[in-house]
């Protein structure tokens, strides 16, 4: 479980987060949803560490990421698919998906290449495996983060805007994936601007304005006329998200 | 005017063993020069302050006095100290402390140009500072400066003829005795001059070689 | 006191070397210069055979040791065309090549990154070729190649200091001699190196501060 208790963050008088509350269990799909600027990618970053708290706590299977060891055991439990990729550019795409593996889980080579073919397979990019990414489109790109993501065996994916950087096209390969992953039961805190598919893969959706998670509610009530159309911010935000 | 090629043939085998020389001076002071650039190019990116401060003064110092003024103080002063080695090895030594100073500059630049969001990955992933140090940022940094390196190294081997004021009888020093023997000083120099051009020609091909394949896979705007 | 002590007298030797070293460099950085502009309006026009010649010469003092040609010159012109060559004049034309031949690849980068368009629309206004080198190309050319001359001439002032392996009498002849005499390499040394220091700071400062004030005047007339 992820527990988020009472987190605030700050950049000098700039207040990004405030006193955020939220629980994701095991099994949930979990979407934040927000203008930009709201604080969603950096509430993701304080959850894989890349930022530190300003104040509460965060706690991955009740390890606190605070702490170097808590930090450490939480990011082996959790694995992180970011916006702009972020893929390593000396690197093959299959060395891409196996560094961690081999070089934090410690599994040798042979079975951690195994095992990041298999998932190059699943995500139609076998032909790919010794390209280097600056090869590849940016749909094939994002589909490499997420095996890198997955070829770690995270309990919790967490998707930091993943198809922000992508056209219609190659958001729906990524999407498909993603959508697939959740339909397995795969645990995932998801920032996106994709309303429609939030609503269909969503377990939970959360609504944060300017800092303050202002809803969390089930996916079907958030949509519904009594539950999150009735807050008028929120109608505000999805008539002009499904506008554009 | 036109003299004789023929008084040169007898001096070839000892301008060979010059050659040969100068080859191992540069292969020893790049390897040197390289090894130490890497450590000062990481000290100049440490966090910690006073490394940032150490590097750059390094830096600054060794590429702003006249190498052969380095060589002499290396040269003559090493013994001072009690330490007693040879000229070439106080060459080596000597171009290896000036080429690192210059490659320290463009292997910085190398990891200040590595994107930050790699960087992150990198630690989400789990990664340790070594293991990000030593398999992404340094990987990184090197295959973007081998071309602005390669210039580097080119001038450590045109830098390398000074070691002849040292006693070193490298190919500039072979060449100043054979000049001297044969009194042909214009012909011997004249083909020194060709031969050096052709090796730093050889070396800027090579270079281009190994920055291809350091940057195989990438478009070559990038590139 | 021993006869090798250093004396107040030593100062005035040094002070003699700083002069011979500042007067050479600034010399041949004016003929080097002025010699490097020619050849390139030279190769502006294309001359046929001589463009060529140039960019061949040019290659070659830039691929080869500075020691190496003023050996050529200082060694080799005399005993092949019979001329008198005193170490001044080899270490003037010598050095002044040099410089030239980066000067000329210097100022021909800047020539070729002025924007093809404004020379077109030159022609078509009926400009000549030289009232577009002059007008046009020329204020443009010199204010790309500002920062990399800068560059160059703070790297020429240390190529004067081979000068002394020939016998000028420069600031590290007075090093060598001082050395010999005192037999304090550490003091003699770092003496001479942290002069060479400091004038190549000074230079760069001033070159920082003529790069500026051009880049400031260049901007006020695009406005």
């Amino acid at each position: 479980m992820i527990e988020i208790n009472n987190v605030e963050k700050r950049f000098g008088s700039a207040e990004v987060l405030k006193r955020i509350n939220l629980k994701v269990e095991p099994g949930e799909v979990v979407t934040i949803l927000g203008s930009s600027g709201s604080g969603k990618s950096t509430l993701i970053r304080c959850i894989n560490g890349l930022e530190t708290l300003s104040g509460g706590a965060i706690r991955v299977d009740g390890n606190d990421v605070s702490t170097a060891a808590g930090l450490a055991a939480a990011r082996r439990r959790s694995a992180t698919v970011f916006q702009l990729f972020n893929l390593y550019p000396h690197m093959t795409v299959l060395q891409n998906v196996t560094l961690a593996p081999i070089h934090v889980l410690g599994q040798p080579r042979a079975e951690a290449e195994t095992r990041a073919r298999a998932l190059l397979d699943l995500v139609g990019l076998t032909a790919q495996a010794d390209a280097y990414p600056q090869r590849l489109s940016g749909g094939q790109r994002q589909r490499v983060g997420i095996c890198r993501a997955l070829a770690m065996q995270p309990r919790y994916l967490l998707l930091d805007e993943v198809t922000s950087a992508l056209d219609p096209e190659m958001t729906g390969e990524v999407l498909d994936i993603l959508a697939r992953l959740a339909a397995e039961g795969t645990t995932m805190v998801f920032v996106t601007h994709e309303i429609e598919f939030a609503r269909r893969i969503s377990d939970r959706i959360v609504f944060l304005e300017a800092g303050e998670l202002i809803v969390d509610m089930p996916a079907e009530a958030f949509f519904s006329e009594e539950g999150g159309l009735a807050v008028p911010r929120i109608r505000k935000f999805l008539s002009k998200m499904t506008k554009d | 005017m036109i003299r004789s090629w023929n008084a040169l043939e007898p001096h070839l085998g000892f301008l060979l063993e010059g050659f040969a020389l100068t080859v191992a001076a540069c292969v020893l002071a790049v390897a040197g020069a390289v090894v130490l650039g890497a450590l000062i190019a990481s000290l100049r990116t440490a966090r910690s302050r006073a490394a940032r401060a150490v590097a750059a003064v390094y830096c600054d110092l060794f590429r702003n006095v006249p190498f052969i003024v380095q060589l002499f103080f290396f040269f003559y002063g090493l013994p001072e100290l009690g330490i007693y080695i040879g000229a070439f090895e106080t060459g080596v030594l000597a171009m290896s402390i000036a080429g690192g100073a210059f490659v320290a500059d463009v292997i910085r630049a190398g990891i200040l140009s590595i994107e930050q969001g790699v960087i992150e990955a990198a630690r989400v992933f789990g990664l340790g500072r070594w293991q990000i140090f030593s398999r992404i940022v340094m990987p990184n940094a090197l295959r973007v400066s081998v071309r602005p390196m390669g210039s580097v190294l080119i001038n450590l081997v045109l830098t390398s003829s000074i070691l002849s004021t040292i006693t070193v009888n490298e190919l500039t020093g072979t060449a100043k005795i054979v000049a001297a023997t044969t009194f042909m000083p214009f012909e011997v120099y004249a083909v020194l001059l060709v031969l050096y051009a052709a090796l730093t020609y050889a070396l800027s091909l090579a270079v281009a070689g190994v920055h291809r394949r350091l940057n195989r896979g990438m478009p070559e705007a990038v590139a | 006191m021993r006869y090798a002590d250093f004396t107040p007298y030593d100062l005035v030797l040094l002070a003699q070397g700083l002069g011979v070293t500042l007067g050479l460099f600034a010399a041949t950085t004016l003929i080097g210069l002025a010699l490097g502009a020619a050849l390139t309006v030279l190769h502006y026009y294309r001359v046929p055979v001589i463009g060529h010649v140039v960019v061949a010469v040019t290659e070659l003092l830039k691929n080869s040791p500075v020691l190496v040609q003023l050996f050529l010159v200082f060694f080799g012109m005399p005993a092949f065309f019979q001329v008198n060559m005193t170490p001044v004049t080899a270490a003037l034309l010598t050095v002044s090549l040099n410089t030239a031949a980066f000067a000329f690849v210097i100022f021909r980068s800047g020539v070729e990154a002025v924007d093809r368009d404004q020379i077109e629309a030159a022609r078509v206004f009926g400009h000549s070729r030289w009232q577009i080198l002059r007008r046009i190309i020329s204020p443009q050319a010199a204010a790309f190649s500002v920062g990399p001359l800068i560059g160059l001439l703070v790297n020429q002032l240390q190529v004067t200091s081979l000068i002394s392996v020939i016998g000028v009498a420069d600031l590290t002849k007075i090093g060598n001699i001082l050395n010999l005499r005192t037999l304090e390499p550490f003091v003699v040394w770092s003496v001479i190196g942290l002069t060479y220091y400091l004038c190549a700071k000074a230079l760069a400062a001033l070159g920082g501060r003529l790069e500026r004030h051009l880049r400031r005047s260049v901007v006020w007339q695009g406005l």
